[in-house]
């Protein structure tokens, strides 16, 4: 993409990501959200194939309809209660709808279904922005109006998220839509303890961009679209698929990876909230989740597949691996012993 | 890329593009001034569909019926999710080289196919389809008659196609293939000399596109020796209503619906096509990503 413009869209992401962290009257969150909307239809459309075009116009739809469902949340609240600040979001229609629009940015289920097809439309990068810093905004959002949100509305989306996150993830061949499925379970547990500690949710969404980051990353460095590529990927960096298997350990939250410690604070919460079958049910779902990370640990590392490609593509990385790759994969494997102090920085 | 060639006008299988439409038909009176579709109904195009709750028939067991095949369907759906990718093993998934989608030995074989022709424009062309000898095979017949019909606004006529039905899960719900797998189409053919077309319809999702089409032709011998074709799925290029498009994009073989076959080579006369099998290849020796606009588009000057 010619340069002057791919500046142009990075900085709008900025400015627009900035704007909505940033702001206390709902305008200028609005503000923000929209242009976070239109600087990345240009990034997702990139290559003008049809399916990236058609992922694009899916993404727009949602998010320009979700973002209506904010302002009219905070025009009715301004309404009733006179005020636009956001911390002050009281009247609950407007908590309500103001859920289901966020829901509807995050990708939170019921209102998931854009999310793996604008993921598999979009390139490896632009699903990478999509999936970490798209979801900060709207996020930052929740986490001000945390303490007057329904609790209950919130732990139905989540547990749904995770639910379906885990089974849809189940039979997919495209690395991307694992991804986004991977996304969509990730959300739930965000979502479900936004009520009760919203620190935790912001300390799960940074180590799950932390983590997301590095698979994608990872999966970029090799050209990875779909799961027989994975199989191959070995021969071309043998260390970084090993590498990849702890990722995605990590990524599905076992111990002793950093993956493990937002979850297990999550359920640690939801316990002296006096919700304990509530936790085993989310922690019971995101088993279906290890089961698609361990299959793409299967075919990138665990198995080696008899044959290799003779694709030129994959042949031979034209670039060098990014060193940051190596800096994120270690820190979203080695981060769970320093779990003390990144209680007391949260 | 400025080819612009125009295959045939209504060599898409969208034929009829002047089908009045119902809606127009009701506000007939209110519309009359400015019509925007013409009301002629070509010759060969199907009579005014009836509209669906003209359809309605109250029949209770019936409902029971369909609601019963309906839920059956949705199992097995289940029972092959579980499986795994596309209803088998990921073993199976992951080391396939080669899979046969299609094969012509029975009657319901040929079921899965439909049949088409420009008669739907008011063309004269015939075609027809039966098994072959042995029931080894499908035999795809007719004449092309490129007459074109006299109704002022076809330029051009004279088609035959046959297209593959599109696969329908549980409560008609769309159901795409995943050819990602593999990189080429092989087929087992036995034609006439005649080239044909092989177009590959990924429905899109958005109605804009409902036209778009990936296409490539097949150029058969005509011998009395059955030829294995092989095609890459490299080398299909994008069209649209029958027109290639100036940007090119290769195929994405994660969501496919239909393939077909079309003759469309201008000539007046019978043709014949025997197919015994279409199947996937994973050529490892085929490289190509994408035949056609290899180089940089945007280079900075």
């Amino acid at each position: 993409m010619n340069p002057q413009a791919k500046l142009v869209f990075i900085a709008s992401l900025l400015l627009g990501s900035t704007i909505t962290i940033s702001s206390n009257h709902w305008i200028m969150a609005w503000t923000g959200l929209e242009i976070n909307t239109l600087a990345i239809l240009p990034l997702i459309s990139k290559s003008h194939h049809p399916r990236a075009i058609e992922a694009a116009t899916k993404y727009f739809l949602t998010q320009a309809a979700a973002s209506a469902l904010v302002l009219f949340s905070s025009m009715t609240n301004a309404w009733h209660t006179g005020q636009w600040d956001i911390t002050q979001l009281t009247h609950p229609m407007s908590c309500l709808i103001l859920t289901s629009a966020i829901a509807m940015k995050l990708g939170l289920v019921p209102f998931h279904f854009w999310f793996p097809e604008v993921l598999q439309g979009s390139p490896l990068t632009t699903g990478l922005i999509l999936s970490t810093a798209m979801k900060l905004p709207p996020l930052t959002l929740l986490f001000m109006t945390s303490h007057s949100l329904n609790p209950t509305l919130l732990v139905i989306l989540a547990i749904l998220s995770t639910a379906l996150g885990g089974w849809m993830g189940l039979n997919q061949t495209q690395t991307r839509k694992i991804l986004a499925f991977s996304s969509i379970s990730h959300l739930g547990w965000m979502a479900i303890i936004i009520t009760y500690n919203p620190k935790l949710t912001l300390l799960n969404f940074y180590l799950y961009a932390l983590m997301t980051a590095t698979v994608f990353m990872t999966l970029n460095s090799m050209k990875v679209l779909k799961l027989s590529t994975l199989m191959t990927a070995w021969t071309k960096a043998p260390s970084l698929s090993a590498i990849l298997l702890l990722t995605l350990l990590s990524l599905a939250g076992l111990p002793p990876m950093t993956g493990f410690l937002p979850k297990w604070l999550i359920i640690q919460e939801l316990t002296k909230q006096d919700m304990a079958p509530t936790a085993t049910i989310i922690s019971l779902l995101s088993l279906l989740g290890l089961f698609f990370y361990l299959r793409l640990a299967y075919c990138a590392t665990i198995t080696l597949p008899p044959h290799t490609t003779n694709h030129i593509k994959q042949w031979h990385i034209n670039k060098p691996t990014n060193p940051l790759i190596a800096i994120l994969a270690s820190l979203s494997i080695t981060l769970l012993p320093i779990a003390p102090m990144i209680l007391t920085i949260i | 890329m400025a080819l612009a060639v125009m295959l045939l006008n209504g060599a898409s299988f969208h034929g009829g593009c002047c089908r009045p439409k119902v809606l127009l038909s009701s506000l007939g009176p209110l519309l009359s001034n400015s019509k925007l579709y013409s009301s002629y109904r070509r010759p060969g195009a199907e009579p005014e569909k009836k509209l669906s709750w003209q359809n309605a028939d109250f029949s209770f067991k019936k409902a029971i019926d369909h609601l019963k095949t309906q839920l059956s369907l949705l199992k097995k759906e289940t029972q092959d999710y579980l499986k795994g990718p596309g209803g088998h093993a990921l073993s199976q998934h992951l080391l396939e080289q080669t899979r046969v989608l299609w094969q012509f030995r029975s009657q319901e074989d040929l079921n899965k196919w439909v049949i088409s022709s420009d008669v739907e424009i008011g063309g004269k062309s015939k075609v027809y389809i039966k098994l072959g000898r042995n029931n080894q095979a499908a035999l795809l017949y007719g004449t092309l008659n490129t007459e074109v019909p006299r109704d002022g606004e076809t330029q051009y006529s004279g088609y035959c196609s046959m297209r593959s039905r599109p696969a329908v899960g549980s409560f008609n719900r769309k159901k795409y293939y995943d050819w990602s797998n593999f990189n080429s189409l092989y087929l087992r053919v036995r034609g006439d000399g005649r080239p044909w077309m092989v177009n590959i319809y990924t429905d899109p999702y958005f109605s804009h596109q409902k036209d778009d089409l990936y296409t490539y032709f097949m150029f058969t011998r005509g011998g009395p020796y059955w030829e294995e074709i092989q095609i890459p799925f490299s080398k299909f290029f994008l069209s649209s209503r029958g027109r290639v498009q100036d940007n090119q994009h290769p195929v994405w073989l994660d969501k496919i619906r239909t393939l077909g076959f079309t003759i469309g080579d201008k000539v007046d006369g019978p043709f014949q096509l025997e197919i015994d099998f279409i199947g996937l290849l994973n050529d490892r020796a085929h490289k190509e990503k994408f035949a056609y606009e290899a180089y940089d588009k945007n280079t900075p000057v």
